[in-house]
């Protein structure tokens, strides 16, 4: 790029000549000299020689260079012709700002020259931009926020969430991280007595379509028995229930692990095999699984159909609009971009299978998902929530009789305590009309209505036994006719603000004709469904809504008194009920090495941001894995240990890690953890022989002090740390200081005998626990390493240690199954 | 500061053989000058190609044979000097006899370029004298009679051409 010298420069010789010579380079004239750059007329001489020089030839050259040089003398450089004009004995020092000194023929054009000085450099028009207020109307900030989401898409709560939360940009969404209020034991209180509420939006929906034995032919290539219920579990076929299991690549298991999904089959319609079944996986997972499911299904010819017209027409929009032309906005209302907007107008949305009839469908965005964990979630719900009337039904397609039943059941649900006490993941499908006719004057709290719940007592009890009846889980949401539908009929806040103020006494439930009640979907989480202790704790409702109603339905929640939660309660949430999450506690799945990866950069970056006097030294602790942690090193390294102890044959050569999640081996592992004892050499020598490389999924619970971090690692304890705890003396052995710089070893280091203590993984989710009021950690640990810790000391008893500490803790391990 | 005076050389090159003209390029022309001049005087010769606004080629029509060379005004001498001792020039292996033929010392670029006007112009007249058929002569008349009326829309548009047209690049 020419700077500004070089340009004043060209500009000053652009009359000078430039060398001609041939050159081989295929242009007449190269420059050289005292030019560089382009001539703009050129003095183009052919490439090649005339076969024979004649006069004419060198005249025609000689000529050529007489123009050049006249042009070249004729107009000096840089100089200005009205001064040059003058003869020299005229010209004075002064002449250029003082005009008087020139004659009268040059004068003016002296004074132009001055003028153009003092006006400075043309700068291209600038467009005007208009005042504050101007910017910030409706319709341009609409524009604006269109644009806004082309990077990272926006849930429908978004500007809710942005005022009040910190915002991050994960898996291509902009999510709400953490509540910029100090609320963490808050919300940890909410999810334990009252209630929390999430957007998960930004789970992908995949929708199966098709013949009912074709689906859950190509589906079972994708799970294993071993690992729970499959998609053709008895409970969930029929629709009445929301079952979770984990995926696999097609026919791998147990190695190719692709990720936790949950799905739900719809009911069956009668006499008919076609079945519709939604499967809600997280967005890391969607690269991942959608190839997966169109190979498994054979849908490999993609249906590329013009989106609904609202999202075309907003991108079309989107291409159309400059940013600062919003002056001439008037041709199309700025509409919100809904759904899955930043997708381009040609993505393939379904996919379809000649052979296999079924069809596979992208629901991502097009439905609202929001949770409400805790044991109060019933009583918000019904709160918030009113059956819609016999005459909004006739827009929504729904019996009137089930409507009914749908109705009683909801009603009943008043009578429940707890809503820990519903059966495991029972789905209840309603059609309700729109929560803001009936939003409080004020915010306020829900509380049980104890007398209500004595009165109750009998309709809950059936509730609570049998769950849900498998006819009302029917629901209207699964239609797309019908959810575009009532996205299009939907009151916009302006005409209800207006409605509002016409009522007479301020507050009241405002009456609207005509308008059309919303089918939703109410799915029960369960929550902690394994181990023994605080069974149920986390269980909560999951509300589905067709898009576009997610605001109309969030501010009546959040009025019932709830509190909010982002990204980071979903992290411990899943920490207080023992279950790992998704992405991070899931290392032998893709999206979960990506995440350790991110994770891996993310602490480096943090370490590195400290001044080297004042970070932790991994080295001198001893903590081979402070950021990322080796666990195929660490499987291999175990196997080689065990082969040495001699009881083993060896194996045919290195084996992929996997997390162990055969449900039977897990259970027989939790009873041998409970006592110890049971455990015989051959029984594990079994064990350890069949799950080769396989990793555990263990809770473990401080006995005393500590509170243990991400990457602590958790090592097998001697025979003198036990003799200790037991005489009661001790918190803990220490860790001897490495020194550092390392000395030079021969081979790589290895990483469970590294520390005095062997090691036999790393903690994933370490914290104090405010539930149990002790430390308690989820960590992966080796299988093998575990099976020779229980033979040889007949204890489940292990020690943990931070990776920026050399104190050592006693924890005791559990396996939840 | 005083000012650092130079002195241009116009150089006229001379082929035997018109058709090995595609070789002069002006770093070729250096390269034999700084070789002669080392040959003649030495390590002192040498030495002047390595100061700030030494020798220095500044103009080469291949087609006419005119070279444009600076120098140092206290080196110009030396230089003009070692002219003659160049007997070829190379340009990847390949050799090319020639001479050179100093027609103007000049101050500054404007005077040579003031005289390659003259001379070019009295070349074309004396080749207008020697040329053997029509067709050259037709050729030659032409282009005596295109040079001279860039000499008349020179000197018009020399007085009534504004600052403006000057900057527009």
């Amino acid at each position: 790029m020419p700077g500004a010298k070089e340009r004043m420069r060209e500009k000053k010789m652009k009359n000078q000549p430039r060398s001609v010579q041939y050159s081989s380079r295929g242009q007449g004239s190269q420059a050289s000299g005292w030019v560089r750059g382009h001539q703009a007329e050129g003095h183009r001489y052919s490439q090649d020689l005339p076969k024979h020089i004649t006069a004419s030839f060198f005249a025609g050259a000689r000529a050529a260079e007489v123009s050049v040089m006249l042009k070249a003398v004729s107009k000096p450089t840089g100089s200005c012709q009205v001064f040059t004009a003058l003869p020299k004995h005229m010209r004075r020092r002064a002449m250029s700002h003082n005009t008087h000194r020139l004659p009268l023929r040059l004068r003016d054009a002296a004074l132009r020259l001055a003028e153009r000085s003092q006006r400075g450099p043309e700068k291209p028009p600038q467009a005007k931009s208009r005042s504050r207020r101007a910017r910030r109307r409706h319709t341009h900030l609409l524009l604006e926020f269109n644009r806004r989401q082309r990077r990272s898409r926006w849930l429908e709560t978004h500007i809710w969430h942005a005022k009040r939360f910190h915002m991050q940009n994960s898996w291509s969404y902009r999510l709400p991280h953490t509540p910029t209020a100090k609320s963490y034991r808050a919300s940890y209180r909410a999810m334990d007595t009252h209630t929390l509420l999430q957007d998960l939006s930004y789970f992908c929906c995949l929708e199966l379509q098709g013949p009912e034995e074709q689906i859950l032919r190509a589906l079972s290539q994708l799970t294993s028995k071993q690992t729970g219920p499959t998609f053709a579990a008895s409970v969930c076929l029929s629709g009445a229930r929301v079952g979770r299991l984990l995926l696999y690549r097609a026919g791998q298991y147990p190695h190719g692990a692709l990720g936790p999904v949950e799905f739900l089959w719809r009911p069956r319609a009668p006499e008919c095999t076609h079945r519709q079944l939604w499967i809600w996986i997280h967005p890391a997972l969607k690269q991942d699984v959608l190839p997966e499911l169109q190979a498994v299904c054979q849908c490999c010819e993609s249906v590329c159909e013009v989106s609904a017209s609202s999202s075309a027409a907003a991108v079309d929009e989107l291409r159309n609009r400059k940013r600062k032309c919003t002056a001439d906005a008037a041709e199309l209302p700025a509409k919100r971009l809904l759904g899955d907007g930043t997708r381009a107008v040609g993505d393939p949305v379904r996919w379809e299978s000649a052979d296999t009839h079924i069809t596979i469908s992208d629901l991502t965005m097009e439905i609202v998902r929001f949770r409400l964990i805790g044991p109060l979630a019933h009583l918000v719900l019904t709160d918030t929530l009113h059956a819609a009337n016999e005459e909004a039904l006739r827009g929504v397609c729904v019996d009137a009789d089930l409507h009914q039943q749908q109705r009683d059941v909801f009603t009943q649900l008043r009578g429940v305590c707890s809503t820990a006490e519903l059966p495991a993941g029972c789905v209840l499908g309603l059609t309700v009309s729109d929560p803001r006719l009936t939003l409080p004057q004020r915010r306020g709290k829900t509380v049980p209505d104890l007398q209500h719940i004595s009165t109750e007592s009998s309709h809950a009890r059936d509730l609570t036994l049998r769950g849900v009846p498998a006819h009302c889980s029917q629901s209207a949401l699964w239609d797309t006719s019908v959810r575009d539908h009532v996205t299009d009929s939907r009151l916009s806040e302006q005409e209800l603000n207006r409605v509002r103020s016409d009522v007479l006494v301020p507050g009241s439930a405002v009456c609207v004709s005509g308008v059309c009640a919303v089918p939703l979907l109410l799915l029960h989480q369960p929550g902690r469904v394994c181990g023994q202790e605080r069974l149920r704790w986390g269980s909560g409702w999951d509300l589905l809504l067709p898009k576009g109603w997610a605001m109309a339905f969030w501010v009546p929640l959040v009025y019932r008194g709830v509190r909010v939660g982002g990204l980071h309660m979903s992290v411990k949430h899943a920490q207080f009920m023992a279950q790992p999450h998704f992405p991070h506690d899931y290392p032998d799945c893709p999206a979960g090495e990506r995440c350790q990866s991110e994770q891996e950069a993310e602490l480096l970056e943090k370490f590195k941001r400290r001044p080297p006097s004042k970070r932790t030294n991994y080295v001198k602790h001893g903590c081979v894995a402070p950021f990322r942690c080796p666990w195929q090193q660490l499987v291999d390294e175990w196997a080689e240990l065990v082969e040495l102890g001699g009881e083993t044959q060896s194996r045919a050569g290195p084996v992929q890690f996997t997390v162990l999640r055969s449900v039977s081996v897990l259970r027989q592992l939790s009873a041998w953890c409970s006592s110890a004892s049971a455990v015989t050499p051959a029984a594990a020598a079994a064990l350890h022989q069949e799950q080769q490389g396989a990793l555990l999924w263990v809770r473990l619970r401080l006995l005393g002090k500590g509170r243990p971090e991400l990457h602590a690692a958790v090592c097998v304890p001697t025979t003198s740390d036990l003799q200790q705890l037991t005489d009661g003396q001790s918190s803990g052995p220490q860790e001897p200081r490495h020194p550092d710089p390392q000395p030079e070893s021969e081979g790589s280091r290895s990483v469970v005998s590294h520390c005095s203590r062997r090691t036999l993984g790393w903690v994933q989710q370490g914290d104090f626990s405010l539930s149990s009021g002790r430390g308690e950690a989820l960590a992966f640990i080796s299988l093998s390493g575990l099976l020779q810790m229980m033979i040889q000391h007949q204890r489940s008893l292990v020690l943990l240690r931070n990776p920026s500490s050399l104190q050592y803790r006693y924890a005791h391990v559990y396996i939840d199954s | 500061m005083v000012r650092f005076k130079s002195r241009y050389l116009l150089c006229e090159l001379c082929v035997s053989e018109p058709s090995s003209l595609h070789l002069f390029e002006d770093k070729v022309v250096y390269q034999a000058l700084r070789g002669a001049v080392n040959r003649a005087h030495g390590d002192y010769g040498a030495a002047i190609f390595n100061i700030t606004l030494g020798v220095l080629v500044k103009y080469l029509n291949a087609h006419t044979g005119v070279v444009l060379i600076r120098c140092r005004k206290a080196h110009y001498r030396l230089v003009w000097s070692s002219l003659p001792f160049i007997t070829f020039l190379e340009n990847r292996g390949q050799k090319v006899r020639c001479f050179f033929n100093c027609i103007h010392v000049g101050g500054t670029i404007r005077t040579s370029q003031k005289f390659l006007i003259k001379y070019n112009r009295q070349q074309l007249q004396r080749m207008l004298l020697d040329c053997k058929t029509d067709a050259e002569k037709q050729d030659v008349r032409k282009a005596i009679l295109s040079c001279s009326l860039n000499l008349i829309k020179g000197e018009e548009t020399d007085g009534s051409d504004d600052d403006g047209d000057e900057e527009d690049t």
